[in-house]
Formats: structure tokens, sequence, C-alpha cells
């Protein structure tokens, strides 16, 4: 591309430049102020800390643009208090602690640590992988890794959210530990297997949580021992840096089956896991006690395969195979071992952790496939169901409010209007929906997006963390990385965290708060007595 | 094997003035400058820090410090054929290392009177380095650029221009070991100012003053922006201006003409002194070394015995520990220990490596009893480099029977700390986070009591959180997986053959670029195009380039204004409407050309600066960067390079990137055009360019991605991965929803054809050496535009090889595009025959090459098996086969086979 006429003259009046970006943002911080008083739009209830937010984003320029753009989450409205107290943690990768146990890119950690502290942001959730602590034999746990990342964190000054992982990550390729791993193949019937016989290795089947399949101990005796390590290392840590455990609770640390496998386009709605030994003999256990010994020779047959659209078979469809009597049996079971294994993780983990004074917690999927067919085969390929129409998660929330456990939801950056028409899927309303089941029941609810990046994430999440009746207090973020630090995303996330809540400066300077605030009261409230401050 | 170096990130580097009292005075204190290596998107708080002056230094980002080595493997092959060599050698492996370090020197700049009106400015560097000399001028009375090519006569000899802006020119080397190079200051010519950058080749660094260019000024009424250099006190007062009336008006060529008929009475230069002024500098510095390691199975005594060697300059002190039971934690042997090893925290050794006699390293044995599995070590340079193996520890396996070998792909060094060291790192880096927080409260009190503004305060700390997450960024993005050759190939595999993409078209196009730098001359350029419609659509061509539509302030069109007007130097939009109209009805598609990066705004803001727009798309100032001082921008940082000329656009604002999104759609329906050429993508992020053809949806794309390929001394370096990996990075960027033009291939020809050295066209691994050996399907070949050649002739195709050039891209993979003036000129015919056979061959932008000779004097390959061709004077015939060759088209220099 060339020029060859130049014609726009500019002033090399660099300090003038300077005075006129002040006089600029004064006149914004004016007209902000003016329109949020007495309303509290910020964290603070001194109007010196109001001026502060401003002058910040006056100075970061994509804030000041949002200012005056009048996006919603700006607009000061009365929610904007609760808002202003949600705990924001961000995850950190799931590789930060390689199979070996080394800290992976430490350096970098370390220095997004830094950033999200001065940021203001409360914590870091910490994915903990069973395959890298209890990697070499059952009971010989290796938390050195992990350690040297509390103390990290803790030397920081941010909160750690453990997430204990009982399933293991394709990427960054952990597995379960390697005794488990030798243990599976040599009896296979240990993982989710489908109707193919495909084997889903990340995960143990929810059919052998009691049998003793791990050198002689049961799957949950095994987690009740990796709880009491856990405890026990950090015991240094509880209650002070780590304010909050993640329970492990099936297939990527989410409640359900793996349904889908690793079937990354879930075009269809997943199919039934339900194929390995141990489900089997289950599974004709209960037909067999309900006197239908014929309905327990195997999972539906008429369900849809996995890239297959969820109505193209009888199975899912409207009065199809799921609302008759064989439907209600095998989904009542299906479904009942998901509850069972929730509530015997959590019993297990509520025990062991009972007394540290430290929250826990548990995640569900937001299974928002799908969702407006009348079947909704998603839930139910996961594992969730209910009877005659009633609420499907009911009686998994019944189990986490008896443990006194809180939920996480993830997908609270999802919209409807970003989901593709033919999916049939409504992840706003799904959210309702869960957030109204466990308000019914008091469990608390705490938010995660999903992991992959959404357009207008950063807006759905603000509206959905600003109802204040869904009393979401806490927001993890996922995930740091290279993404995450990326100039265009780390700018809208600054922006995200600034409009959440007030800048928060370190706890040093609270006698500067002070300070600026006799100069803001002395100078008035007018604009062009702030200039001279 | 690919590595990012973290460097690659920090290319932006910027000499940053802590000098307060320099501000508002006319009188120059001595510099200090305190060099940085930043993330380029620091650059807008540091434009507002500099000018502020705030203590920031005590927050300071600690990358001096750092160190950073990379190390890779040479060969995988060297742990295969170890064990033929010699029975007893249980391992041999030599990693090469790359050391960067921190060299710290002066640039320096000299003003001397050689004789009257003969002066001359020096510029020069201690480090030594391939470093360039990117400059300008400014002649008297511009007001519109900064810079401006300087006359013919001032430009060294080996100066290349750099489009019609900027002149480089490398620095020499001096006997006395500094760079150099010398500018003869013409006072004839009305040049008021010269201002530059100095620019790291190696590195692709550039060094600015105090943030900004270096200027030094050569009449007095330049303004001081705080980057003059030079003694300014000889010169006389301000308002000398008035002595060269109406100057604004004329543009710089006729200004020159003017003065040299009268050279004396219009330019004050009397305050002319002569000064040297130096500024201190850093930069890093690679080193290339290597360490092998080599173990040994004694016979007699059954150990194992582990040499180490390296050339690593100083002290190196080996931290190990050996591996039992097949587990790799490290564990203490059992003694006699070699000499100088001490025990470290019970966890494992420390051994320093013995100096070698001739001072060239130093090395060590280990003599280990022969049952143990292995030695596990990392090497220690200083207190706060560390080398290990990508990012694990070094490990020598002693069995012979285990046939594991050991990863070959890339060591990797870094100050990242080796596990056994974790409790010692973690409290040294804890201290260093209680400072650097201690001292952001210590600074808060301070400003406290100066009853300061704590803005500044606040600022520090946005400064610190984007400075950390741009280290925190650079890491891991050099850690996660780099783009790789091999994973494009395979992901071209699963697409079937023809689908149509906008960063492909259907993969069978041919482009004409149908205009040249003289097109918007007749005012009827679209009614004169239309004519040929019917003959371009006969040659072959599937797409045709139309020029910038916009009304412009260059009538050329690059330089838009109201992007709604399309009435132009070139026709009206009826004219337009009408000829896109005539080339659909022959079957081609046109592109229109968008220029996204800059617009010439309508109005002057308070402060004089232009940069509010009028029209349509009435945007203020936080439409444009805000990284361009000379716009005062109050967007963001720019996500690319910034084209100087006009205020470049903030696409990172959404209300941008909206009416973007709907001046294109509205391109494609009112005008019916059906993709895209962009102008200068260099200026903003690929991934907004995504969001763009996403929401436009074109039928084809094209981006122009144009920076220099690498050269030493002047010669172009047969290496140009760089090059077209940015090309390439940007493609990526985008998603591969738009090509690029493979600026890479043009400059490779041009070596090639212009020195007679044919071997550069195929690279190591015997491909296309440009983008279109690593990404053929988004290649656009070329070998002119309207920029290189036409009038304007910026980076002109070898002279009378232009037809080996088309036998080259019409014959290979990759997207042709073929310049308007070369078909209507004496090759008309030859092009004619090689489009007929491009497209009678359906060979396709994703066709398979097979290079068959690539010698001094000869080049010659075969497409998709079916096309063979040869370029350059050398002696070739397609292999005698089942295949039966015959000519298909030939002439100077070149010959191109079918197949029967």
């Amino acid at each position: 591309m060339e020029v060859s006429v130049i014609g726009n003259p500019q002033t090399r009046l660099c300090r003038a430049e300077l005075a006129y970006r002040e006089l600029g943002f004064r006149f914004g911080s004016v007209v902000i102020s003016g329109e949020s008083r007495n309303k509290v739009t910020f964290l603070s209830q001194s109007s010196n800390f109001k001026d502060l937010s401003i002058r910040c984003s006056s100075r970061s320029v994509k804030c000041e643009a949002v200012v005056s753009d009048g996006v919603p989450f700006l607009k000061s409205t009365p929610n904007s208090r609760w808002l202003a107290s949600v705990k924001l943690f961000v995850g950190l990768p799931l590789d930060t602690v390689s199979d070996c146990n080394n800290v992976n890119h430490l350096k970098a950690i370390t220095a997004g640590l830094k950033a999200l502290k001065l940021l203001g942001v409360e914590g870091i959730e910490l994915p903990i992988f069973w395959g890298v602590v209890e990697k070499e034999a059952s009971g010989k746990y290796d938390w050195s890794g992990y350690l040297a990342v509390a103390e990290i964190v803790k030397k920081v000054g941010l909160k750690l959210h453990a997430s204990l992982s009982f399933h293991g990550s394709k990427n960054p390729g952990i597995g379960l530990p390697d005794w488990v791993e030798k243990i599976g193949e040599a009896e296979p019937g240990v993982y989710f297997t489908d109707r193919y016989g495909q084997q889903y290795k990340e995960c143990l089947s929810f059919a052998v949580d009691d049998v003793p399949v791990l050198d002689g101990k049961t799957p949950m005796e095994v987690c009740r021992g990796f709880c009491e390590s856990f405890k026990s290392v950090f015991s240094d840590y509880m209650g002070n840096t780590i304010t909050g455990i993640t329970l492990g609770l099936g297939p990527d640390g989410e409640l359900r089956y793996p349904s889908h496998q690793h079937d990354v386009k879930r075009s269809g709605a997943g199919e039934f896991q339900c194929y390995d030994k141990h489900m089997l003999s289950a599974l004709k256990g209960y037909a067999e006690s309900t006197g239908n010994p014929l309905w327990g020779l195997g999972g539906p047959h008429d369900a849809p395969a996995y890239d297959q659209q969820p109505h193209s078979s009888s199975f899912f469809s409207d009065g199809g195979s799921w609302e008759s009597q064989y439907g209600d049996f095998f989904l009542s079971w299906y479904s009942s071992l998901l509850t069972s294994h929730a509530d015997r993780v959590l019993s297990v983990a509520s025990s062991a952790f009972s007394g540290i004074g430290v929250p826990l917690c548990g995640k569900l999927p937001l299974l928002h496939q799908w969702n407006k067919l009348r079947s909704q085969p998603s839930e139910l390929t996961a594992g969730f169901y209910s009877p005659n129409g009633q609420d499907r998660y009911e009686a998994i929330v019944e189990i986490f409010a008896k443990n006194s456990c809180r939920m996480i939801i993830p997908g609270m950056d999802l919209s409807d209007e970003h989901q593709s028409p033919e999916s049939l899927s409504s992840p706003e309303s799904l959210l309702a929906h869960l957030k109204t089941s466990c308000k019914k029941q008091r469990v608390v609810v705490s938010g995660q997006n999903s992991s992959a990046p959404v357009p207008g994430a950063f807006e759905r999440i603000v509206e959905n963390l600003k109802d204040e009746n869904a009393g979401i207090d806490l927001f993890t973020y996922q995930r740091m990385g290279a993404l995450f630090f990326s100039p265009e995303h780390f700018h809208a996330f600054t922006v995200f965290v600034r409009n959440l809540r007030q800048f928060e400066l370190t706890s040093d300077d609270q006698a500067a708060e002070v300070e600026t605030k006799t100069v803001n009261i002395g100078s008035g409230s007018g604009a062009p007595s702030l200039q001279t401050a | 094997m690919s590595t990012v170096p973290i460097e690659s990130l920090l290319h932006h580097s910027h000499l940053r003035h802590n000098s307060r009292t320099c501000r508002g005075t006319r009188s120059f204190s001595p510099c200090s400058l305190n060099l940085r290596s930043r993330f380029t998107s620091s650059n807008k708080l540091l434009v507002l820090n500099s000018s502020i002056g705030s203590a920031t230094s005590a927050l300071g980002f600690r990358s001096s410090k750092s160190v950073v080595i990379r190390a890779s493997s040479s060969d995988t092959a060297v742990v295969e054929t170890s064990q033929s060599e010699s029975d007893d050698v249980v391992f041999k492996e030599n990693f090469s290392v790359q050391r960067v370090e921190k060299a710290e020197g002066k640039i320096y700049v000299r003003l001397k009177q050689v004789k009257e009106n003969d002066w001359e400015l020096s510029v020069g560097c201690s480090i030594p380095g391939k470093w360039i000399l990117h400059w300008g001028v400014s002649y008297v009375g511009d007001t519109g650029s900064e810079w401006d090519q300087p006359p013919e006569d001032m430009r060294p000899p080996g100066s290349f221009a750099i489009k019609d802006y900027a002149i480089e020119t490398p620095l020499e080397k001096l006997s006395e070991g500094d760079f150099e190079v010398n500018i003869n200051l013409n006072l004839e010519s009305s040049v008021a100012a010269l201002s530059f950058v100095l620019k790291d080749v190696e590195t692709g660094a550039w060094y600015q003053h105090k943030g900004r260019d270096f200027k030094v000024p050569l009449v007095d009424d330049i303004p001081d922006n705080g980057n003059l250099i030079g003694a300014k006190k000889g010169f006389g007062t301000i308002g000398q201006l008035s002595n060269i009336p109406l100057k604004q008006e004329k543009s710089g060529v006729e200004v020159e003409k003017e003065s040299k008929s009268a050279p004396d009475s219009t330019i004050e230069r009397k305050g002319l002194q002569e000064f040297y002024e130096e500024m201190p500098i850093s930069k890093r510095v690679a080193d290339d070394n290597s360490v092998s390691v080599t173990a040994r199975k004694c016979p007699e005594t059954s150990k194992n015995i582990v040499s180490i060697e390296t050339d690593l300059p100083g002290d190196v002190t080996v931290h190990w520990g050996v591996c039992k039971n097949g587990s790799k934690r490290w564990e203490i042997p059992s003694e006699p220990y070699p000499e100088e090893t001490s025990l470290f925290k019970n966890k494992a050794l420390r051994t320093r490596l013995q100096r070698k006699e001739d001072g060239t390293g130093s090395f060590g044995l280990f003599s280990l009893d022969g049952k143990l599995e292995g030695l596990c070590f990392v090497l220690k340079l200083n207190e706060n480099t560390w080398l290990n193996y990508r990012g694990e520890d070094f490990y020598v396996p002693f069995l012979t029977s285990s046939s594991s070998p050991v990863e070959t792909e890339a060591a990797q060094v870094s100050e990242h700390t080796p596990k056994t060291d974790k409790e010692v790192s973690a409290s040294a880096f804890t201290d260093e986070i209680i400072t650097e927080i201690r001292n952001l409260a210590i600074d808060i009190s301070h400003h406290k009591n100066q009853k300061t503004n704590v803005k500044e305060v606040q600022e520090n700390i946005l400064q610190e959180i984007e400075k950390l997450a741009a280290e925190a960024y650079s890491i891991f993005r050099s850690t996660t997986p780099t783009f790789t050759e091999e994973s494009i190939l395979e992901s071209e595999d699963e697409k079937p053959e023809i689908k149509i993409s906008s960063g492909t078209g259907s993969g069978f196009e041919i482009l004409c670029q149908g205009f040249n730098w003289e097109s918007h001359k007749s005012g009827r350029w679209y009614l004169e195009l239309q004519e040929k419609a019917k003959e371009l659509a006969s040659l072959g061509f599937t797409v045709l380039w139309l020029p910038p539509p916009t009304e412009s302030v260059s009538p050329e069109g690059y330089m838009p204004k109201d992007l709604y007007n399309l009435n132009s130097r070139y026709g009206t939009i009826d004219e337009l409407k009408d000829t896109v109209r005539k080339f659909h009805k022959v079957g081609i598609r046109v592109l229109g050309d968008a220029v996204l990066n800059h617009r010439c705004a309508h109005f002057k803001n308070q402060n004089g600066v232009w940069n509010l727009f009028g029209g349509r798309l009435n945007w203020d100032d936080r439409a444009v960067v805000a990284d361009d001082p000379h716009f005062q921008g109050r967007g963001n940082k720019s996500s690319g390079d910034n084209f100087h000329a006009a205020p470049n656009i903030d696409h990172s604002q959404d209300f941008v990137r909206k009416d973007i999104k709907e001046w294109l759609c509205w391109m494609r329906e009112e005008v019916g055009y059906d993709g895209w050429r962009l102008d200068f993508v260099r200026g903003f992020w690929g991934g907004y360019v995504k969001d763009y053809m996403d929401a436009s949806k074109p039928y084809f794309a094209v981006g122009e991605y144009w920076d220099s390929l690498s050269y030493t001394y002047g010669e172009m370096d047969y290496n140009q991965d760089a090059h077209r990996q940015r090309i390439v990075d940007w493609i990526n960027a985008t998603s591969g929803a738009a090509g690029a033009f493979d600026v890479t291939t043009k400059g490779i020809l041009h070596a090639a054809l212009q020195k007679c050295e044919y071997w550069r066209l195929s690279d190591p691994k015997g491909k296309p050496p440009g983008v279109v050996g690593w990404w053929p399907s988004r290649a656009v070949t070329f070998i002119e535009n309207h920029d290189t050649g036409s009038t304007q002739g910026h980076w002109r195709f070898p002279e009378g090889k232009e037809m080996q050039g088309y036998a080259y891209i019409l014959t290979h993979p990759g997207t042709p595009a073929v310049f308007f003036d070369h078909i209507f000129s004496d090759y008309h015919s030859e092009i004619a025959s090689l489009l007929s056979l491009r497209n009678r061959q359906k060979l396709h932008c994703r066709s398979e090459v097979n290079i068959d000779k690539s010698e001094r004097d000869v080049y010659a390959a075969i497409i998709d098996d079916k096309v063979a061709m040869k370029i350059g004077p050398g002696h070739y015939e397609p292999p005698n086969g089942s295949k039966n060759w015959f000519v298909a088209v030939e002439g100077r220099d070149y010959k191109v086979w079918e197949s029967s």
C-alpha cells in the first residue's frame, strides 16, 4: 500500500494531550458519580473509591469506552451491590503439575498470580489429579508439586480452591494412576463402557464404587485415603489459604456419565454407558427384583448413536420409549446409580474433612444441548431423570444439601442467542432451573464458565452473577494459560474484573484512602476543583 | 523442529527517559536512557508514563537479570548410531545450547562539519550485531508526515527504500569494533530534520529514543517533543518559520526543487553545530554453545563413566543425583565423589566442572557404580541460570538393554528452577513478591505524604499488572505447542479438494491485479477496465482485484476518508457497480481493496490534531490507536504495526468492528464485490480479520502482510523461515479465513534470478522456501504489484526475468496473481500460454511439487506428476520414465513441459 500525498497535519503537543485526557475523564467521572450517588455502584461506600475506579478505568481506555457505551453491566442498578461481593477465582492450567510432579511453567504462573493478585482476584483454583499424586502405588502419595504451588499461592496472598480430581484428562494427558490403569487392563470392567464395547478410561464406573477392585480396596476407600492424606499434608493451609475443596464426581470432575465418551463434536445426545460388567449385573439384579428379568439384559435397543440426531430414533421422540414403562424402569435405575455415587463421594468427603471449616463443593454439568426437546435426551444419557416429569435435579440437590455441599454450575457464560438453532439448546433456561432447584433446598451455588471461549461471555457472566436471588457468591474463571494472558483476552478480563468489583489496593493502603478522601472533600464535588488534586 | 523463541515476543524495545529535568526546558540535560524489552501492548502506558515521569523505576520490570537459554539437541541419529560406534558407550548426546545474554553498550550520534555546507551525521552502536538504521527525513514545511524519503544523494550505498517513507541502511563495522553509518547531509535540500530508529536485524528489536524516534534537527524550528538529539543552544529564536511563506501547500519534491534554485534564502541553518551524544543501550545477544554427554561402561571395573563436556564460558556446576530401581527420583550415590563436589541439602550433589586448559570451556568425569540405572542432572551457570532439558532434568540412562531413546527434540533451559531446588526458589520468589508489594505500599504512602494524586499509584499497579500478564503470556505461549507445518498439512488433507473457503476460493483461482499506480490518472479507469473483461476471462483469470474504491486523500485510494463515499478517481459508484456486473457476466469474481488499517480524519480535535471522523462513520478519537503520538488517539494500543501517515484504526473497539463489518457487508451487497484484498494487515491483529471475514463471508480474501526479509550485510539470507513464519502466523490468526501475499517467495525469486543463485529455491526440507512451501493453499504468489513495480518501483522484480517468475508461480501451488502491467505488455502471449497450461492441467493451490533440481544455475520441479518446469540458464530435461514429456511453453531461461 502506498501513499503519494500525505495531508494530515499533526501537532506535537504532548503535554497538552495529557491535560486533555484528564479533563475528559474528569467530566466522565462527575457524570457517573452523580448518577450513582447513594446507589453504591462499586464496592465501597466512600465516594473516593468511586473516583478511583473511574480514574483507573479511564486509563485503560477500553474501560472508558465501556462507560460511555453504557454496556448493561456498568449501569448502576441495585443489584450491583451484590455483584461487588462475588468472590472471583481463576483456575490454574490443568497441567500445572506434571505427572512427574514437576511444576510446569512455574515462572509464568508466578507472574500470572502476581498480576491477578494486583488486579484484585480473590483466589486460585488448583486441579489436583489422583493420577499425579497417587501415581505409583496404592497409598503412596506424592504431594510435592501441589505443595509447591500452594506455597506460592499462599505467599502471593491469594486464596486456594483445591479440586480433587479422580478422573483423568486427555488434554493435557494425565490419566488415572498407573497402578489403576494396570488393574484396568486386567479387569476392563472397571471402566464405563458403551454398547459397542468402547471403554472410557478416564474415570472408573459408578458400579464399582463399593466393589473391592483396587488391590482389595473399593474406589470409595481409596478416595477416603486420598482425602485424608490431602487433609493432613495440607493441614497448615486449611482454612487460611485453602478456602474450598471440590470433589471430583465423575468425568471431567462433573457429576454425570461420560455419555459422549470422547466425541468432541457432541452432535448427538450421547449414549448410555451401562455396558460394563458390573453395570450389567446390577441392571440384571434390578430387573429381576422388579419382576421384569427380560429388561435386564442390556440398555435400550432403540437409543440413537453418538452422531445421530436424538429424535431420529424412537427412544427419545415424543411418546417414545423413554416415556414407556420400560423407559421409566431403565432410566430410574440408570439415574439412581448417579445419585448414589454422588452420595457416596460426598459422604466420604464430608466425614474426611469434617471439622476443618472448609466448605466442600461438587460440580454439575450444564446439559443444555437438546433441552428444548421434551425428553431432554442429553440429561437422560448423562444420568439425570425423574419419573412423571418431576424435577430431574431434585434428588441430586438433596444429596448436596444433606452433605452441606456447595454446587458448582458451569456454563455461566453461555447465552441462548449464540447457540446454533439446530442444537435446540437453551443454556439460560437450564441454568435458571438449576438455580431455582438449589435455592429451594438452600444449596449455595458457585459459578464457572465453560472452558472454551464463547462470544459475549463476560457480559453473560455478569448478568448471571447480578441475579441476587440466585445468591452466587463465588465465580471461578477457567482457565489460566496462553490464551488467558493474550493481550486481547487479558484486556477483556481486566475490564470484567473491574466491572465486577472495585479496583482494590493492597491492604496496606488504607491510610492512603483516608488521605485522598480529605482531598476530595476539601475540593468539593465539582469537576474544576478536582483538577487541582 | 520449530521452537518459538521467547524473545520474539519482546522485540519491541523502548528507550525510556527517566530524567525529569528536560521537561519544558529548551536545554538538554545529559540523557539517561533505560532500555527495556517490553511486550508490544504496553506501548500506550509507556508513552503516558514517560510524560508523567513518575517514579515507577522502583517497580521495575526485572527483565534485566533474566537469562534465557534454549538448547536443542543436534540430531536424533546420534543416539541410534552410538552403539555401533563403540561397544562400551551406552549413551552419547550432544545438546546445542543457545544462550541469551544481555550485552551493554551505547548508541552514539555525531554531527560533524566536513566543510562548509557539507555536514556528516554518524550513528553508531558499540554492541556487535546486524544493525540497520531505519530512517527518514522531514522537509521544511512538511506538516503532514513525520517521515519522508531523503534525497537520493543523501542515501549511503547499500540503502534500501522502505515504501516511500523510510530508508534502511545497514551499519558497517569499524576497525575499533563499533558499528557505524555515515550520512552526508545535503544542506542544500530542504531537509529540516532527520528521524531514525535503530533496528536489530537478528532479534527484530527496534531501539527508540524515549519511546519515540530519534530526531536530529537540522533547522531551528523543529518542535521539541523531547526526542530531539543534539544541542540546540546555537539555534536562534523561534519564529523563523515565517521566513518561508506558503510552503505548506507544496509537496516535498517541489520544495526541494525550489530550494535548490535558491538555496540560502529560505532555510535558516545558521545555528547548526557539531555535537556528539551517547546513550547507553543493552541488547540480548545469543551465543551458541553445546553440552555433550557421553556415558561409557568400563569393562574392567564395571563402572559407568560419564563425561560431561561443554564450551559454556565461566563456572559450570553440575547439580546431580543418581537413579535406582526404575524411578527417576534423585538419590545420593555412595562416595567417592569427583573433585569439587559438595552435598546440597541432602538431595543432590554439586560438582563444579573443571576448566579446560585452553580456556574454551569445562569438563567433568563421573565414575559411578555399575548397578545404577542412570544419572540425573541439571547445569547451573550462575545464581539465576539453570540449564535443564525441556523443563525436565537431563537423564543419562546406563542400562544398555533399555532401548529407551532420549527424546531429542529440544532441550530447554530457563531460569526455571529444577525440582530439587524447589524450596529455595519458592522462598526467593516469595521475597521478591513481598518486596514488590511492599514497594507498592511504600510508593503509596510516599505519594500520600506528598499529597499527590492516587491516580499515579493506580497507574503503577496497572502497569505492573500489564507487565506481569505480558510476561506470563510470553512464557505460556512459548511452551504451548507452536504452529508446525505438519499440523497444517494434516488439516489440509482432511478437507475435500474443492471446497469454497474465503482463504482459497475454489482452490483453482488465478488472480489478476486490475490496476497500476497510474490508473487513477484518466479518471475513468472502471470504464477502461470493463472493455478488457472479455479478454481477461478468455485468458483464464477467475478473480479480479480492483483498486480501493473509497474517497481518499491520495488519488490512488490508499488514504481513505469517507468509507461510504465510493466516488473516487477511478470512477463513480455507478461505474464501479457496472464494472463489477460486467465482470460477473464473464465469470470473473471481483475483489475490493479494503483499507482497514487507517483512515484519514475529517476534523481536528481541540489540539489541532486530525483525529475526528465525519461521514456516515463519524467516529471520534476513541477509534484511533493510542500508541501513535502523532494522532493522539484515545483507543487501545495498536494490535499490530503502525502506519505512520494516517490515524490507525483501533480494531479492538467494538463499535469500530461493528461499523467495519456493516461496511463490508454493504460493499458486498451494494457493489457486488465477491471478496477482499486487505491492505496493510500488519497493522492489526489477524483475529479481527477473521471476525470481518466471518461477517462478510467473502468468496476469496487475501491480505497484504509485507515486511522485510532477512539480510546479512546486504545479502539475502538463504533461510527465510522467520519471514514466512510471520506471514503464516498472521494467516493462522485469521484461522485461515484469508490468504496472504507470498512476499517471501517474491523476495527469494529476486535473489535467485538476479544473482543466478537458483539453489535458493529449495528449502532444507526440499520444499519451496516461501509461504507456498508451508501453507500453499493460503499463499497468494505474485511477482509484482502497484507498490513494488509500476511507476513506484519500490522493490522491482529483476528486469527482463519476469517470465521466469511467472513460469514459477503459474506452475506452482498457491494462488498466483498476475500484475496488470505484465498482461498488457510484450509478455502477453507467454503469460497467456502459462495461464492456459495451468487451467488445462488443473493445477491448483494445493498441487504437489517435487523439486528435481536446485543448483546454481537451474531450478526444476515436477508438479502433480503432470507438469515439469525449469528456470535458469542451466540444462534440465524431465526424467525419461513411463511418461512422455513434451514442451508446452518455452522462453528465455525457462521451459515448461506437460506429460501426455
